[in-house]
């Protein structure tokens, strides 16, 4: 399978440099946007899962990510027990919420599908805002930093390696996509429903099975983010702006393949904290320059380029062929 | 909270000023999302930077008010034209390259748009919040002990305008019928000589113009700042969903039931449940009638 | 192998993409003395970061007419914080690339946790000004600390106004008030009403008849909130606003004719902001809201020092603005104007020699801007006593300063309130 191998190329090269930049480079801020890019890249791999592979394109994926964030917050300052399994937890309920996507999946198509994402990511965010008592609703939670593996309390190395971890694990899932008979049989129901289940391929319960899976993945990342980033808030682990993240990575990266959300996580996740960090000191009238400029660069990937960087490689292998 | 369950005189007097407060809302709901159904009904684009729009037509208001003290009512007649060709530029400069292009596509395009719309209003005019203030916006009619608010029964009456309108539009001219043929099927509609393209370009206009006209009209009730859309997009969705999609009348008719939920739901448990309330009947509507609740079964797949 | 080469390529862009504002800049130039400045500049809370750092940059032009901090300009790296990921990233940023050693902000209380903590983790001083979480001090973080008392210390100051001077102007026993609580559901909201609530029940014995949080960013109507509440009847409604939700409701319930006492709201935003008062003109009268200090103000209740400085920073914000200070101003300028004074004992940016500075600072009311004193306790919080909040009112288009009294020159109107035409 050739077109695995090339895959493994530039995951090699992707991931290798992850592993080795923190040997190198010792500065805060890069190896920051290091861990973010890998984070967003995971996350982005996860709900490619669903949609790229399973053509279930959601976005209300910060429904996951907040379960798994709070779930991991909560355990921690709560109960008074590590994140680890504070993830654990969230993992479980987010596979409880993946079944009731994946339910809606089966009943609804389209944009239809992806408004009842936003909808059921909507209804947790209002209901965790609601429920002072056990989340602290509005207030949010600070999670407390505490040195040490089990506390998830890592230095900015550990962090690097912590996110890369999420990382492969996300891109093996998808390779296993690629590569399976589930993964075969998911293109099938993927590419048309009707004909796959003519065939016997059991789509409804695929389309499940890849939502959970999903589900269960972003859930795990969230559990980390919320480690890292220290402070869990409904109105923004479970926005609509985190959804539509995880997604635009995907699609700009290229849909349906492995490395796609990764390649996708370094250009949207550099662009912005390079735009940011050069933009936003400038003078306060000047301060929202650098989304318009990142709002009109989604623009123009989208449209131009729809398969991604990834098909670009594809474009060329083709040119390359006929050559 | 417990309400009077019994109905004395006081009580009444309460479900009279809750049912004035449901129409007036719903009038307000059905005018955003008029222009939001056509546009997805006809087109199939889920247009997420609709709440943009709606905020750049309170823009208009605030500027021309605060500048040379237009009243809003007369500004929606300009507004009508001016968000006609905001429309169309959009749709030739941004939405035409992917109205053929996947969902996803379609989605994040809009998605893209709503963030360069909001910031340029942020870069632009500031973020700090403004207000329409004309002379009527604290007149009440008053019937009885029940008030009406003057400006939001003007925009409740204008929503009924427009939706009428827009029906008579779509039904009984050529371009109307031209639009709805495109909407049930885009390729036979081609087959039969119509420039899809075009009826495109129209159907985006319009649904633009409206919302902007809603956007002057909605601009004396709330504050006025870049992120204002974001209130409504998502409750308009809801609307067009209830409603059918394309289906104009049921979008007014959306409009109420959202806006019964939300009041009923608001004074029976409290403003903090009243979001869940509708987006649980959405989640609802959706598995059950995703047609809308007064849309033909199976209308949801045509051309999905 | 073409994908590996996009991949290559990418990897390139993104080595060179974040060297580029690598450039580790550092301390500037011998005779500027740099700190961060962290604010929401873009998102919903645009508005208000705005503000604080005009606030800021007012304060810093008068530290630099005096001299500057240790000898240097007083110069800014400011940095975005549009959400707690970014609050945390530009955190970073600010420390490893701009290499700055205090960061001062945040306004909003989900981007100071974020940040705080990346502060903490790299032994940065985290000069806080506004947000007000009551968490923020309790993390064990060393070298964080706050210039504003937390949303606790809003509630109390609002029970406190509203049993001992309401009460004996409406001849009311503390205990045989009826207060409503309303209130926009985000941390500042629930931190004050919650505080407030506790207060008025167990030191006063107030009678509650509701309590409700909203979302003051999908709000559209409150009428039938407003009817519930008239069903009730209180005496005080303690609501607190954060926008256009403040303006909505005052303009519903006199819709609605809902009549009660006193309305009472605590900080700058909402009833507090200047918006409010632009959005009603006239209609406003009546509103309190606990604030620092406005028209009526008297300077001569401070002590020296403290007139000097708060004459300075009107006459500034006056220049810039054209307007009185705004609550942000006033909140962000006093705390960089007490991190001065810190600066000046400590003369270093030593977390440790800071830190002794911090707790060594003891100055009574009436010494700084806003006519605040100076006292931090052992958590890094600056103590209610000594950042004395005022009680202001919507007076014809102006917030004026009404309690304490002996504090300002003018006094509370229309208590009650009457009806609602009758508030001239």
């Amino acid at each position: 399978m050739s077109f695995l191998v090339r895959s493994r190329r530039g995951a090699l090269v992707v991931f290798g440099l992850a592993a080795v930049t923190p040997l190198v480079v010792r500065d805060a801020y890069f190896l920051d946007s290091l861990v973010l890019i890998l984070l967003w890249g995971a996350l982005s791999a996860a709900w490619n899962v669903a949609g790229g592979y399973a053509g279930q394109v959601s976005i209300g994926h910060a429904s996951f990510f907040g379960i798994g964030a709070y779930a991991a917050a909560l355990m921690v300052t709560r109960f008074g027990r590590g994140p680890w399994l504070g993830m654990l937890v969230g993992v479980v309920l987010s596979i409880g919420a993946g079944f009731i996507i994946g339910f809606l999946s089966n009943r609804l198509k389209g944009p239809y599908f992806a408004l009842s994402t936003i909808a059921f990511s909507q209804v947790l965010l209002i209901g965790v805002s609601r429920w002072r008592g056990f989340t602290a609703g509005g207030e949010g939670i600070p999670v407390p930093f505490r040195p040490g593996f089990a506390t998830l309390g890592l230095g900015h190395v550990g962090w690097v390696y912590m996110a890369l971890a999420a990382a492969l694990l996300c891109y093996r899932v998808e390779v296993y996509l690629e590569r399976s008979r589930i993964g075969y049989q998911l293109a099938g129901v993927r590419e048309d429903e009707d004909a796959a289940e003519a065939l016997g391929i059991p789509a409804r319960r695929l389309k499940v099975f890849a939502v959970t899976l999903s589900a269960a993945l972003t859930s795990v990342c969230g559990s980390l983010w919320a480690q890292y980033v220290g402070f869990v808030d409904p109105t923004y682990v479970f926005s609509v702006d985190l959804s539509v993240r995880f997604a635009l990575n995907a699609i700009i990266g290229g849909m349906g393949t492995a490395l796609g959300p990764y390649l996708g996580s370094i250009l949207i996740t550099l662009l912005e904290t390079y735009l940011r960090a050069t933009f936003s000191g400038v003078k306060t009238g000047f301060a929202g320059i650098y989304l318009i400029i990142y709002g009109t660069a989604l623009i123009l990937v989208v449209r131009f380029v729809p398969e991604g960087l990834a098909g670009i490689a594809a474009r060329l292998r083709a040119r390359r062929a006929h050559a | 909270m417990d309400p009077a369950r019994l109905l004395g005189p006081a009580q009444i007097d309460v479900l009279a000023q809750l049912a004035v407060a449901t129409i007036l809302l719903g009038g307000i709901y059905a005018l955003i999302a008029v222009g939001l159904t056509l546009i997805f009904g006809i087109m199939r684009v889920v247009n997420f930077a609709h709440g943009e729009f709606l905020m750049l037509g309170m823009y208009l208001a605030f500027w021309t008010f605060a500048l040379y003290s237009v009243d809003p009512y007369v500004v929606v007649f300009v507004s009508i034209p001016v968000f006609f060709v905001v429309g169309l530029l959009s749709y030739v400069l941004v939405m035409r390259g992917v109205i053929h292009a996947s969902h996803n596509v379609q989605i994040f395009t809009t998605v893209g748009l709503s963030v360069v719309l909001q910031n340029v209003a942020l870069v632009a005019w500031s973020g700090d919040f403004r207000f329409v203030r004309p002379w009527h916006l604290s007149t009440v009619l008053r019937a009885g002990s029940t008030t009406f608010n003057l400006t939001q029964v003007v925009a409740f009456l204008i929503a009924v305008a427009l939706t009428i309108s827009l029906v008579a539009f779509m039904k009984w001219t050529h371009a109307g019928r031209v639009m709805r043929a495109t909407a049930q099927d885009r390729d036979a509609a081609t087959l039969m000589g119509i420039d899809t393209d075009r009826v495109y370009r129209l159907t985006f206009a319009i649904g633009i113009a409206a919302v902007g006209a809603a956007g002057v009209l909605v601009a004396p009730l709330y504050s006025v700042y870049p992120t204002a859309g974001l209130q409504f997009v998502l409750l308009s969705y809801v609307v067009v969903v209830l409603g059918g999609l394309g289906d104009m009348l049921g979008a007014m008719l959306g409009s109420l039931i959202v806006a019964a939920v939300e009041v009923a739901g608001s004074y029976l448990f409290g403003t903090a449940w009243k979001e869940i309330f509708y987006f649980i009947l959405f989640i609802l509507v959706l598995v059950f009638r995703p047609a809308g609740l007064f849309g033909q079964r199976g209308a949801e797949t045509l051309g999905v | 192998m073409p994908r590996a080469t996009v991949t290559i390529i990418v990897a390139t862009l993104a080595v060179v993409l974040g060297g580029e504002p690598a450039a580790v800049r550092g301390q500037s130039p011998a005779g500027e003395y740099k700190i961060g400045v962290l604010e929401p500049l873009t998102g919903p809370l645009a508005f208000e970061g705005k503000r604080h750092l005009e606030g800021l940059e007012i304060v810093r032009d008068l530290i630099n007419e005096r001299g500057g901090v240790m000898g240097k300009k007083l110069a800014f790296a400011v940095a975005d914080a549009t959400d707690p990921t970014a609050a945390a990233s530009e955190a970073n940023r600010l420390i490893a690339r701009e290499g700055v050693k205090i960061i001062t902000g945040t306004f909003s209380s989900r981007l100071c946790g974020a940040a705080s903590e990346v502060a903490a983790r790299h032994n940065v001083i985290y000069w806080e000004s506004s947000c007000v979480d009551p968490r923020f001090n309790k993390r064990g973080l060393k070298h964080v600390y706050r210039t504003e008392i937390d949303a606790s210390g809003f509630g109390w100051y609002n029970v406190e106004f509203i049993a001992k001077h309401l009460a004996p102007r409406l001849n009311l026993k503390p205990n045989q008030l009826k207060i409503a609580f309303l209130s926009e559901d985000s941390s500042y909201g629930q931190g004050v009403t919650e505080s407030a609530r506790q207060r008025a029940k167990q030191e006063f014995g107030m009678q509650e008849l509701m309590l409700e949080y909203y979302n003051w960013t999908t709000l559209n109507d409150m009428t039938p909130t407003i009817l519930k509440m008239k069903q009730l009847n209180p005496d005080v409604v303690h609501h607190i606003g954060f926008g256009n939700d403040a303006v909505l409701f005052w303009r519903q319930s006199r819709e609605q004719n809902f009549l009660f006492k006193a309305l009472v709201h605590a900080g700058a935003t909402g009833y507090g902001g200047g918006d409010f008062g632009k959005a009603l003109g006239n209609d406003a009268n009546g509103v309190f809201a606990l604030l620092e200090p406005g028209p009526g103000f008297r300077l001569e209740a401070l002590r020296p020092e403290g007139q000097q400085i708060e004459r300075a920073f009107r006459e500034a914000v006056q220049k810039r603005t054209g307007s009185y200070p705004f609550g942000a101003h006033q909140l962000a300028g006093s705390g960089l104007w007490l991190l001065k004074l810190v600066l000046d004992r400590a003369q270093t940016d030593d977390p440790e020699k800071f830190r002794a500075a911090v707790m060594s600072l003891d100055l009574p009311i009436g010494s700084t801007i806003n006519g605040w004193g100076v006292k931090f306790s052992e958590l890094g919080q600056n103590a209610n006593e000594r950042v004395q909040h005022y009680m202001l009112q919507w007076q014809n288009g102006q917030l004026v300063t009404v309690w304490p009294e002996e504090f300002t020159t003018l006094r509370a109107k229309w208590i009650p309130l009457g009806s609602w035409d009758q508030r001239k």
